[in-house]
């Protein structure tokens, strides 16, 4: 959502709207992961009452989407692509393949026996 | 000879506040596994590369200070404009009120 969007870009690198996005997104949760795991502290907690459990756990519900971690998508920093995309590299397969023959990855190489 | 059950809790008391962990013996759900969880936020939101100064950040800096850059390419561009100008062919003129804009589309 664009309430939460910088008004300056801060991300170098590829970038098309869904990587916006998605970094937005990732600011978000970093920013309220304190408060959604305070609540969900309260709501799995079973000596406090149960009306401040059910409360917390509207009060959960009721955040922004943006706030929730499984709103994070892994995309490729080279293209965006969010398919296939190695954790270990942050690229996706074809990008990966292109820069590895290339060369730019250190300790890459085709593999041959 | 079987320890007596008040001193086993007494002992895991101590271990419990020697090592800071939670007392608790009955095994309630007390939501302390939520705590010990860490936060995964700076890690996830350092995905992206983040923004490095570029030529063009550079640009912008030394422009207040009366100094310019070669740019080949912006150059070229308003080269083409002043041409496209000369054959008529510019943008037309912005028009800044709504009576402009109602001429402009009876002249069609």
């Amino acid at each position: 959502m664009s309430q939460f969007r910088s008004k300056k870009l801060d991300i170098g690198g590829f970038i098309n709207g869904r990587i916006i996005r998605d970094h937005t997104k990732r600011k978000v949760f970093e920013q309220y992961e304190p408060d959604r795991q305070a609540l969900r502290y309260i709501i799995r907690n079973t000596s406090l009452p149960q009306r401040v459990r059910a409360q917390a756990q509207l009060q959960l519900s009721q955040m922004h989407a943006y706030t929730r971690s499984t709103q994070i998508k892994n995309r490729c920093v080279a293209g965006g692509v969010a398919r296939s995309v190695f954790r270990d590299f942050r690229i996706a397969r074809f990008q990966f393949r292109m820069q590895a023959l290339a060369g730019e990855l250190p300790g890459v190489r085709k593999a041959s026996w | 000879m079987a320890t007596q059950y008040s001193r086993v809790l007494d002992l895991v008391k101590v271990q419990c506040r020697v090592f800071s962990m939670t007392f608790n013996p009955d095994g309630l759900r007390l939501g302390n596994k939520v705590l010990r969880q860490r936060l995964r936020g700076p890690t996830l939101a350092a995905w992206y590369p983040k923004k490095t100064v570029s030529f063009r950040d550079l640009r912008d800096a030394i422009k207040p200070l009366g100094l310019t850059t070669f740019d080949e390419a912006e150059d070229d561009r308003e080269e083409a404009i002043q041409i496209a100008k000369l054959r008529g062919k510019g943008r037309p003129k912005k028009k800044r009120t709504a009576a402009e804009s109602r001429t402009a589309k009876k002249k069609k």
